[in-house]
């Protein structure tokens, strides 16, 4: 019970007063929920500029033109007279695409053929493909649409049997949960877990290396050397428990309401998913602790680990395509089974029955890291009691 | 008079930068073990090449022969595939919670009898919107089902009419639009996504690595002799601690590069020499910048902070995944303010569209400037440190 005591009250003073530890727990925490959102806050991709070769130049044409313009998702940002000069405007990134609608356009639809229009798309930005894509084939569909109804009209027929005439089997499509299909709350909910478990990673890294490298000068304290693993850890793992706590408060209750994908009623439920995240997070670190002999080293090491993590969690690419056994392993980071199970609870409203394959998996971490980090403490009690001590500053660089 | 007196100047930093690093297994990890094991696992997520079959649910009111049609078609579109049939909306719904499936199909009652009575039967698809991928993939397969079945059944009842197929399929739909997708024409999700990510990954090794080479030697209190072997000059003391890593992380970008086009058949149409010069640009910005951090911090924890807050985010402004025309102004300074987004736009426009040299002026200048940019600050930054290492030495 001393130990625990003293083991938190030395870990509370090497993490917190550090500022660069807190640069990383607090301030990070705190202006990362403005910054990673920023380039997603237009929300949806709209005029999208394209090109129409109007080969045509008839009154059906002009139409067409006119109804792709109006379209939400493009915009027609020039009419070139040549292929060759629509050509260097998709090349030269202009232009996201080319319509040409062929002579002959308005003649074959007054006399009953098909019209065919081509359309060339850039697809090197994949959502500039589908925006300058859906603006194109609606705009076709709208006027085609039009054409054959009014066809049908002119044999007589009510325009509700026209439009039933033309489509035998119709489509709703409804989205659940993101009705307006943002990107902001779409990557927002997600990425935020990811740095609540980055930051706790690299900040108890950072006091770890910060622990031994005072453990192998001259002003390493008693707590370095000694006292039961488990006190110890435990004792290691409050202070950060109590800062993430409140981190979490503000990531789950204050962010979703500021970006207004605030859903009521889950606090509970959310709560219940934190617990074990958290802890499997602090213990993981605090496991990790193995590897870092000096401050800078965690941060160095797990900066880039983010980037595959981000994509191991299932909602930018689908766990689906992920290859079975890197997902099995990734499923040993507590995000990639925390990120389904938060955005199932906060954005479509699951209960806790929905997600407890993912709240098992978080619990079994905590339970495998915790005697993991016991581990660690013990092998570098083993290293700081053999240490040589040596002055600051002159111990090999690594 | 000292017969055995070093060699001093630049190409001697240089000589001591590479020792330092081969010496040191933990530099040796920082320049090629993780960014070789960052680079793996990310070409190993997107190791299957496309998302495909992802599953969703059928609520098959009807259960006839034509709603058994209608879900064999939608199997078949590729996209997704049916993993659960059942007669009970809510089950259904319960499966999308659990995550299990993206979305839920629900074919109505009577649709056989109304569909051959020309009373347009409707069927509703409810889809996860909040995983972007997987919804369009629904919304595509499902808009490719029911299209195909309209044109079955219509050209059915027309056939009855006797009416030839061209009329028919110009009744059907009197105005087409024949796309062609141009330069990734495959469409292939996985090209954007890695060609983006592996120059995101390598700018965040080349930041903190070259942050540790200047700040390390501040920590280590080995300045002095840095500076000496520089033969007491500023300019070669960096330029020459530069060259082993804008070597190493050229030849790594290099690879990188083989690996995009090479092994994972991104799409190339333009010029190797464009892409590769560009590459060593790219490097050499991000040298200079992690160099910048280390000089303006003095510190090597706080100039790796700064390193990372630079370079961490840099994925979500390079506009890759969502456009840099998209984005809120503030979005836009901050993607232009990092190279890897000058870089990236280089790589689409000369490496996957083959465009003219000129297009990518812009974007060649900025990474120039970013390169550039730094020298005098460093330069001054080491005069100071020159000075503080004498007072103290001397």
């Amino acid at each position: 019970m001393k130990t625990l005591f003293s083991a938190f009250v030395d870990e509370a003073r090497l993490a917190f007063s550090d500022l660069g530890i807190l640069i990383i727990m607090v301030l990070a925490v705190v202006v990362y929920a403005f910054v990673y959102p920023v380039p997603y806050l237009n929300q949806v991709l709209r005029n999208v500029p394209v090109a129409v070769v109007d080969q045509d130049r008839s009154s059906l044409s002009r139409r067409l033109i006119r109804m792709a313009d109006a379209h939400e998702a493009v915009r027609v940002a020039g009419e070139p007279d040549s292929a060759a000069e629509s050509e260097r405007l998709v090349r030269s990134g202009a232009v996201a695409g080319v319509i040409v609608v062929p002579r002959g356009f308005e003649r074959d639809i007054l006399e009953g053929r098909q019209a065919r229009l081509s359309a060339q798309i850039d697809t090197s930005y994949l959502l500039t493909y589908s925006a300058a894509l859906t603006g194109m084939l609606e705009s076709a569909g709208t006027m085609s649409a039009g054409v054959e109804v009014s066809r049908w009209r002119a044999r007589g027929m009510s325009q509700e049997a026209a439009l039933r005439a033309r489509r035998p089997v119709g489509l709703d499509l409804r989205p659940l949960f993101n009705a307006t299909s943002g990107y902001a709350t779409y990557v927002v909910p997600a990425v935020l877990l990811l740095i609540l478990q980055q930051t706790l990673l690299i900040g108890i890294g950072m006091a770890g290396g910060a622990r031994r490298e005072r453990a192998s000068t001259r002003s390493a304290a008693p707590i370095d050397a000694g006292g039961h693993p488990i006190a110890q850890v435990l004792g290691r793992s409050i202070p950060y428990l109590l800062l993430y706590a409140v981190n979490a408060v503000y990531y789950f209750a204050f962010i979703p309401r500021y970006y207004g994908y605030h859903v009521p009623g889950v606090a509970s439920a959310v709560a219940l998913l934190t617990v074990p995240f958290l802890l499997a997070t602090v213990f993981l670190g605090l496991a990790l602790r193995v590897l870092f002999s000096r401050r800078e080293t965690a941060m160095q090491v797990l900066l880039f680990t983010s980037l595959p993590l981000v994509f191991l969690g299932g909602f930018a690419w689908p766990v689906e395509a992920v290859p079975v056994w890197l997902h099995r392993a990734a499923e040993l980071v507590p995000t990639t089974a925390a990120i389904p199970a938060f955005l199932r609870v906060t954005r479509m409203g699951a209960g806790l029955a929905d997600v407890s394959r993912e709240a098992g998996l978080l619990w079994a971490l905590v339970a495998l890291y915790f005697p993991a980090a016991c581990l660690t403490e013990s092998i570098n009690q083993r290293r700081s009691r053999h240490a040589p001590r040596a002055t600051l500053g002159v111990y090999p660089s690594n | 008079m000292n017969a055995t007196r070093r060699r001093t100047g630049f190409f001697a930093v240089a000589i001591r930068e590479w020792r330092r690093i081969v010496r040191s297994p933990f530099q040796v990890m920082m320049l090629l073990g993780l960014p070789l094991l960052g680079g793996w696992l990310i070409v190993s997520v997107f190791g299957s090449g496309a998302a495909r079959d992802l599953p969703i649910a059928v609520v098959d009111h009807d259960a006839s022969p034509l709603s058994r049609d209608f879900v064999r078609m939608i199997d078949s579109t590729g996209g997704v595939r049916v993993s659960s049939i059942g007669a009970d909306l809510d089950a259904a719904e319960r499966l999308v919670l659990r995550g299990e499936v993206y979305g839920v199909v629900s074919i109505p009652p009577h649709f056989e009898r109304d569909a051959a009575r020309g009373e347009a039967p409707v069927v509703t698809t409810f889809y996860n919107a909040q995983y972007v991928l997987p919804a369009s993939q629904i919304k595509n397969a499902l808009s490719s089902a029911t299209a195909t079945l309209s044109a079955r059944i219509e050209f059915r009842q027309r056939g009855a009419a006797r009416e030839l197929p061209q009329v028919a399929a110009a009744r059907v739909e009197p105005i087409a639009l024949d796309v062609h997708a141009l330069f990734n024409p495959s469409l292939n999700y996985v090209t954007y996504l890695v060609s983006a990510l592996l120059p995101t990954l390598l700018q965040i090794f080349i930041a903190t690595v070259t942050v540790h080479a200047y700040a390390g030697e501040l920590r280590d209190a080995t300045a002095g002799e840095w500076f000496a072997t520089a033969g007491g000059r500023s300019l070669p003391a960096i330029a020459g601690k530069a060259v082993p890593y804008a070597v190493h992380f050229t030849a790594l970008g290099l690879l990188m590069l083989a690996v995009l086009y090479g092994r994972l058949g991104v799409p190339f149409q333009g010029s190797f020499a464009a892409v590769g010069w560009a590459t060593a640009l790219f490097v050499l910005a991000y040298v200079a910048m992690g160099f910048a951090f280390a000089a303006a911090a003095g510190e090597l924890g706080f100039g790796t902070s700064l390193a990372a807050f630079y370079c961490a985010p840099a994925f979500a402004f390079a506009g890759v995944t969502f456009p840099v025309e998209g984005m809120p102004l503030v979005g836009q300074a901050w993607g232009s303010l990092l190279p890897v987004t000058h870089y990236l736009r280089i790589l689409v426009q000369q490496g996957m569209r083959g465009a003219p040299i000129e297009a990518s002026w812009h974007a060649v200048a900025a990474l120039a400037v970013f390169c550039a940019a730094p020298w005098p600050f460093l330069a001054w930054r080491m005069a100071r440190l020159a000075r503080a290492t004498r007072e103290t030495h001397g």
